[in-house]
């Protein structure tokens, strides 16, 4: 610094005269500004600088008319850069504004205002360098010196936060964008200031990916200067560098969508472990030198990747994804998107864990093998959205109808024993149904108890009490009971602890049951139950009542040894265990348990809920053989006194044992309101609900424990109303229209599709660029055409009779044409003359006769089954022109919109002109082809398919093949018109199962179309055009291997070239003249026939 | 009557074929009476049902029974035939092919000319046997109206070959057999054929008789055709829901044969009635998962 021993703030001896002079000719301000300064600055410098300085800002300020105002500034911030500078690079800073000011007053005054920031975080030998990155970016126009200006703004902060060698980098960048576009420019030098700062290690590849980008795809800087800022910090801290350099090789091989990557690659790490990042990047990075846009793919599909495998089983997931990339880079890409079925296999492989859905099917079946009832397996999620009392998303349970299990197991490190697990759950659940959980009635007796349910009722009934909830309960006892089950809980006055002891019982006699009938699973289900009780809670931990109770659980769960019991209680849980005990056995019944759950109750009630010192228990083991006795518990009950009175100050409120998840949600009392309103339904009873009310029910589910506390508040009402809507039964109060609300779109690039309506199927379609099917891609929506009239048949018929009558004598040609007599036979109804007396000559003359001297009738049954399929697209509606060629597709706009806009305008006119539409020819050919089938008698269905889009491929039945042909059949085919689109691959495999099921030695699927096959992505671009055509062709070949000929019939004339391609060694034909169709079509059917 | 040609094999002649030992079969309900009523009524009968319900056992054992012989001892057949005791029993499995000239007969080409030779059916109705027609409805239509004669008040067989009527001797008794399952349309018996017989259901027993069927036919312990009659019934459940017929009383003792000769319960399960009943992978699963429940 500076000496500054001339102390004396005298400015008018400090500045020379002639500066002065000067002075005079700039505004006031600068001089008042100047004067400031200079007394500020008076101190720092001596007396030679100060001049120096004067002269500086002097030639600063006079280089144009407004270099002024730079100079003003200039002498406001001098006195804060003097202080940190030395004199010699204070002069250089002052001489850099100069040059500045040169070219432009407006960037010097930019640079000057950030100068005192800048000279605090800058080395001086830096300062040059600075103002010059600045000056770079001036390129004398007024957006240049914008750009430039905002430039010295940011610099502070970017100095402050950067190293110099950073911001040279950046500003380089900034530059660089600025031959592009300055908006651009600016705004990035605003955003990258921001996201700059915050980073540390990671700037410097990430400025290397920024420069990457203004060579390859300058637009992206701005975005991925917006979102590095978010995205980074989800990476872990050492990765980051990682992340960005495998981002700018990727930017450097052409991705386009840098932003996107790091939005959804830092999304995608964020989502699994830090320590797993590295593997993630080091197998990103080998799948950038095979495929870069599948980096995109795989970080893309990682988490629901790695949601069902581990990372372990991830590389043996890759390596084959990455062996066939290298191959197939399509179908490389399909597999990391996890939109092959070669991918999905190979995830179902590695995972250990199993989803409901794959096994779905083979549950149902097991457990309606069972159950011996049409038992339905879902979700259980499914259950308690229903709202009907079940609210446990995770566990199993069943209504009575429906088997509800959790939706994915991931328990044991095996598939097998996962699904073990499902087996156990379902077999418990189904046992319900099996064994009769639901069939509990009241007055029947049970087997092995004394029934004590009757007497309790009327003991309960014949007490003369003003307790008005008694009182309800006499009521309830005149009138009709909702259900036994509810008959029965009434029986208690703490609901909640009976039934949980019923739950308890009779779980524990299903458990013994079913390890009983079923010893195949008894080892599974005893590991299942086995994990079950490690997760119990510690009995020595409970209040008396439920630890008693948790014995009870124990009990059920085959757990009799070395059990903490308190000492006070020591007889009663004997006594729990031979109550339980005498469950254990096959003639025990769901009354039983009723009647076990009764004497438990006793017990239970009497036993204060109350903590019990530790030493006052002691281990105790059970005995499962000991016998229970009625005596013996009358004893107990005698000695253990009357029921504490409810309320008594040291109790702790009751709480039911945990769950038991495998045994689930049991639910006795809804299921049997469930029950009897379904029955309800079918029965003559005259209300649908098995006559029971809304108000009935709410009654009934007021008093049922079984619905939790968290559900009371929800009101009874609804409650009931989803009750009923359950069973079936319409509440006169619900609101119209709630079906299957309006289709979801889903966008072409989406994953599977599930068919959750009725009539809907799903289907595979074939990629040929992947060679691999996408799976479950097409939804297929069957309906049946609406009727229209009869007329069109009738006319039909009379237009084309003479035709009709030769159809149909070719057709009866047919029938004896298979009755041929065979000749020389070794075997059959009669001699053949001529063969008889050949070899009767032979035989004469001593030459071995011919055997073969009978004929009989060859009878080949004639047994066909064939489907015919009509294009119903949009195209069909074109009119044909007698004489004139059929209009080729030549002037036809290619996009679909555009296309059934220039139909509809054809079309119209044409109807004007009352031509006949290839739909219509269609329609008289199917027509010919209905009679000329029925006199021939084969199994025979006619449908059309169109629509739009893969999650809406229409399917419209005209004649399903197991329906009869009828006047409906006929009104049908009136109503057949043109639609949308034409994907014909799953119609022909829809039709393809719907053939499948018949059981015909001969099945033929005939196609009748006017085009190409063509969809909303399916046909489009050049490449789909192909790929349309090669999954027709795929589906034709599947339909093949399942003994189904397919055969095509087309009148589009030019539809020769990919007809090849799509039908390879199919049969197919190209109809010349499109008028001989309703001829043309049952004649060729003949042939194929025979 | 058995005619011993060395010691190799036994050969009989259609009609001289008799029940002789007692086959083993337990009545589930009063088919026997029915049967007995219909035989002294000359009624023919029709036995719908499943495969492997014991239709063609049944047949067997109302053979036998019928023509039980009242003394104790045992007579040689020859002699019991001349007493016109034993009854001859002719059984003919129909098939696509069948034609009337199978079942009725024709003529072959001998050294001097062409022989007659009667067809099973002329023998039965010749000898006054019980002929069973099993499968009847995968004959050919044209045959089965060839059995309608037989099967009303007329009880003859026309021949037109040789141009003769033959008119069924007391004691021939025509019994077919027709397993409703098929439901084709093609496989269904005509409404004239049907309504001149008595039809008799067969249904899989329940389960404790076919414990017993399958215990003694088998020769497996009583538990393991306790376990078999339960997996049984377990199967069938799943009749209509993947599976056209439920397993046949006869697979589940071909188990128990194989358990009683020391396969594995398991395995001879899966090998006589998972494989063998459905071809259907997730069904065949599902049995598999039943039958693991099952056995251990």
């Amino acid at each position: 610094m500076a000496s500054t021993g001339t102390g004396g703030p005298d400015l008018e001896r400090n500045i020379a005269p002639e500066l002065r002079e000067q002075l005079e000719g700039l505004p006031a301000s600068f001089q008042k500004e100047f004067d400031a300064a200079a007394t500020t600055l008076s101190f720092i410098f001596n007396e030679e600088e100060l001049d120096a300085w004067a002269k500086e800002a002097l030639s600063i300020s006079t280089h144009t008319a407004r270099s002024w105002e730079a100079g003003v500034e200039y002498l406001k911030v001098s006195g804060a850069v003097a202080k940190r500078l030395s004199f010699a690079s204070f002069t250089q800073w002052a001489r850099c504004g100069a040059y500045l000011s040169n070219d432009s007053p407006t960037l010097a005054v930019a640079y000057f205002r950030a100068s005192p920031d800048i000279v605090a975080n800058l080395r001086p030998q830096h300062i040059a360098r600075w103002a010059s990155l600045g000056r770079s970016m001036y390129k004398g126009t007024w957006k240049s010196s914008g750009l430039a200006s905002k430039f010295f703004e940011v610099s502070p902060s970017l100095a402050r936060n950067l190293s110099f060698w950073d911001v040279e980098v950046f500003a380089g960048l900034i530059e660089g964008l600025s031959a592009k576009s300055y908006d651009l420019a600016t705004e990035c030098l605003v955003l990258g200031s921001d996201a700059l700062s915050g980073m540390s290690r990671e700037r410097e590849p990430f400025l290397s990916l920024c420069r990457a980008l203004t060579d390859t795809g300058w637009r992206e800087v701005k975005a991925c200067f917006q979102v590095v800022g978010k995205a980074l910090p989800l990476v872990e801290e050492s990765q980051k560098s990682r992340f960005l350099r495998l981002a700018e090789r990727l930017a450097r091989e052409g991705s386009r969508e840098t932003s996107a990557f790091l939005v959804s690659g830092s999304t995608a790490l964020g989502k699994i472990k830090p320590q797993d990042q590295q593997r993630i990047l080091d197998l990103c990075d080998s799948l950038l030198t095979v495929s870069p846009p599948a980096v995109h793919a795989f970080l893309h599909s990682l988490d629901s990747v790695l949601s069902r495998i581990t990372m372990a089983q991830l590389d043996t997931w890759f390596e084959r994804g990455a062996r066939l990339i290298r191959e197939n880079p399509e179908g490389g890409l399909a597999y990391f998107r996890v939109e092959s079925a070669t991918s999905e296999e190979v995830i179902e492989g590695l995972s250990s864990s199993l989803e409901l859905e794959r096994v779905k099917g083979v549950l149902m079946l097991y457990c309606r093998a069972l159950s011996g009832a049409d038992v339905e397996v879902t979700e259980s999620d499914k259950l308690v959205h229903k709202g009907i009392g079940w609210v446990s998303e995770g566990h199993a349970t069943t209504e009575g109808t429906k088997v509800y299990l959790p939706l994915i197991i991931d328990r044991y490190p095996t598939k097998g024993d996962n699904f073990g697990w499902y087996k156990v759950v379902s077999t418990h659940q189904v046992a319900h149904i099996e064994f009769g959980s639901f069939l509990f009635a009241f007055e029947k007796p049970s087997n092995l108890f004394q029934d004590a349910r009757l007497d309790r009722e009327k003991a309960l009934l014949s007490t003369v009490t003003e307790d008005l909830e008694m009182k309800a309960l006499q009521r309830g006892a005149e009138k009709n009971w909702v259900t036994d089950m509810s008959r029965y809980f009434s029986l208690f006055t703490d609901r909640k602890l009976a039934l949980d002891v019923f739950t308890l019982m009779e779980d524990g006699r299903l458990d013994f049951r079913v390890k009983g009938e079923y010893p195949g699973i008894k080892g599974f289900y005893g590991r299942v139950q086995e994990g079950a009780l490690e997760g119990r809670p510690s009995i020595r931990e409970l209040p008396l009542r439920q630890a008693l109770v948790e014995l009870l659980t124990r009990f059920s769960m085959d757990q009799r040894r070395g059990l903490p019991t308190p000492k006070r209680y020591a007889k009663a849980a004997r006594a729990l265990a031979k109550i339980q005990n005498r469950l254990r056995s096959p003639e025990a019944t769901v009354e039983d348990t009723a009647e076990a759950t009764l004497r438990a109750y006793d017990v239970l009630s009497r036993v204060p809920n109350e903590r019990e010192p530790e030493e006052e228990w002691e281990n105790q083991d059970f005995d499962a053989e000991e016998e229970f006795s009625e005596e013996e518990l009358a004893e107990l009950i005698k000695e253990m006194g009357p029921v504490p009175q409810e309320g008594s100050m040291e109790q702790e409120p009751y709480e039911s044992p945990e769950e038991i998840d495998y045994r689930g949600d049991f639910k006795p009392e809804l299921v049997q309101t469930l029950n009897r309103m379904r029955s309800g339904q079918t029965g003559e009873s005259e209300e649908g609900t098995g006559g029971l009310t809304q108000e009935m029910l709410e009654e009934m589910l007021r008093q049922s424990a079984e619905l939790g506390t968290e559900q009371e508040g929800e009101g009874m009402e609804t409650f009931a109303q989803n009750l009923m809507k359950e069973a079936g039964v319409t509440s006169p109060m619900a609101s119209p229209g709630q079906g299957y609300g309006p289709m979801v779109h889903v966008d072409e690039q989406g994953g599977s599709l599930e068919a959750r309506e009725p009539k809907t199927y799903v289907y595979d379609e074939w990629d040929f660029r992947a060679v691999d099917y996408k799976p479950k891609w097409c939804i297929v929506r069957e309906k049946t055409v609406d009727e229209g009239d009869l007329r069109f048949f009738g006319d039909t018929m009379r237009n084309y009779a003479p035709l009709i009558n030769d159809v149909r004598r070719q057709f009866e040609l047919v029938i004896p044409e298979s009755f041929r007599k065979v000749r020389r036979q070794p075997d059959g109804d009669e001699f053949d003359l001529d063969a008889s007396v050949e070899a009767m000559i032979d035989r004469r003359s001593g030459i071995t006769p011919s055997e073969k001297v009978y004929w009989f009738r060859n009878k080949q049954e004639r047994d066909v089954a064939v489907v015919f399929l009509l294009d119903m697209s949009a195209s069909t509606a074109e009119a044909i022109d007698e004489g004139r060629p059929t209009p080729g597709d030549q002037d036809a706009p290619d996009d679909p919109v555009e296309y059934m806009m220039w139909l509809r305008a054809r079309r119209e006119g044409l109807v004007q002109r009352r031509y006949k539409r290839i739909i219509d020819l269609e329609k008289e050919g199917v027509a010919l082809l209905l009679q000329a089938l029925e006199s021939i008698g084969d199994v025979y269905g006619v449908y059309g398919f169109s629509g739009y889009g893969r999650e809406n491929v229409e399917f419209y039945v005209i004649k399903d093949v197991d329906e009869r042909f009828s006047d409906a059949v006929k009104k049908r085919i009136d109503k057949i018109s043109p639609l949308h689109a034409t994907r014909m691959g799953p119609a022909i495999r829809h039709a393809t199962a719907k053939l499948e099921r018949q059981e015909a030695k001969t099945k033929i699927l005939f196609l009748i179309s006017d085009g190409r096959p063509q969809d909303r992505g399916y046909s489009r671009e050049g490449v789909e055009k192909e790929y349309a055509v090669h999954d027709t062709h795929m589906a034709l070949v599947e339909a093949r291997r399942l003994n189904i000929s397919p055969f095509c019939l087309t009148v589009d004339k030019s539809g020769h070239d990919y007809l090849k391609a799509m039908c390879g060694d199919v049969g197919y034909e190209v109809l010349e003249d499109i008028w001989t169709l309703p001829q043309r079509l049952p004649q060729l059917y003949r042939k194929l026939t025979i | 009557m058995a005619k011993i040609t060395g010691e190799l094999y036994n050969q009989f002649t259609i009609e001289e074929y008799y029940v002789e030992d007692k086959p083993f079969y337990l009545p589930v309900n009063d088919e026997v009476e029915l049967f007995e009523a219909a035989y002294a009524a000359r009624v023919p009968i029709l036995l719908k049902g499943p495969t492997g319900t014991g239709k063609t056992r049944f047949v067997e054992y109302m053979a036998w029974k019928l023509g039980r012989p009242i003394a104790a001892a045992k007579r040689s057949p020859a002699k019991a035939a001349s007493n016109g005791r034993l009854i001859p029993l002719i059984t003919i499995a129909c098939h696509e092919d069948l034609t009337a000239s199978d079942l009725v007969g024709r003529y072959l080409l001998d050294a001097e000319g062409t022989r007659w030779i009667d067809g099973p059916l002329t023998r039965a109705v010749k000898s006054g046997a019980i002929c069973y027609l099993d499968e009847i409805v995968e004959a050919r239509k044209d045959t089965t109206v060839l059995i309608h004669p037989l099967a009303d008040h007329r009880r003859v067989l026309p021949v037109e070959k040789q141009g003769l009527v033959l008119e069924a001797k007391k004691g021939f008794q025509l019994v077919i057999s027709y397993n409703p399952g098929y439901q084709s349309a093609l496989k269904d018996l005509k409404e004239s054929t049907r309504q001149r017989f008595i039809a008799i259901e067969f249904t899989p027993p329940p389960p404790e008789v076919e414990a017993k069927i399958v215990e003694a036919e088998s020769g497996c312990a009583p538990q393991q055709s306790l376990a078999l009659a339960k997996l049984g019934e377990k199967i069938r459940n799943l009749q209509e829901h993947g599976l056209r017929e439920g397993a046949s009383t006869r697979v589940l003792i071909y188990a128990g044969k194989l358990m009683a000769n020391g396969i594995a319960p398991r395995r001879a399960c899966h090998v006589a009635v998972v494989w063998g009943i459905t071809d259907d992978h997730e069904v065949q699963r599902s049995i598999e998962e039943v039958v693991s429940s099952i056995f251990e």
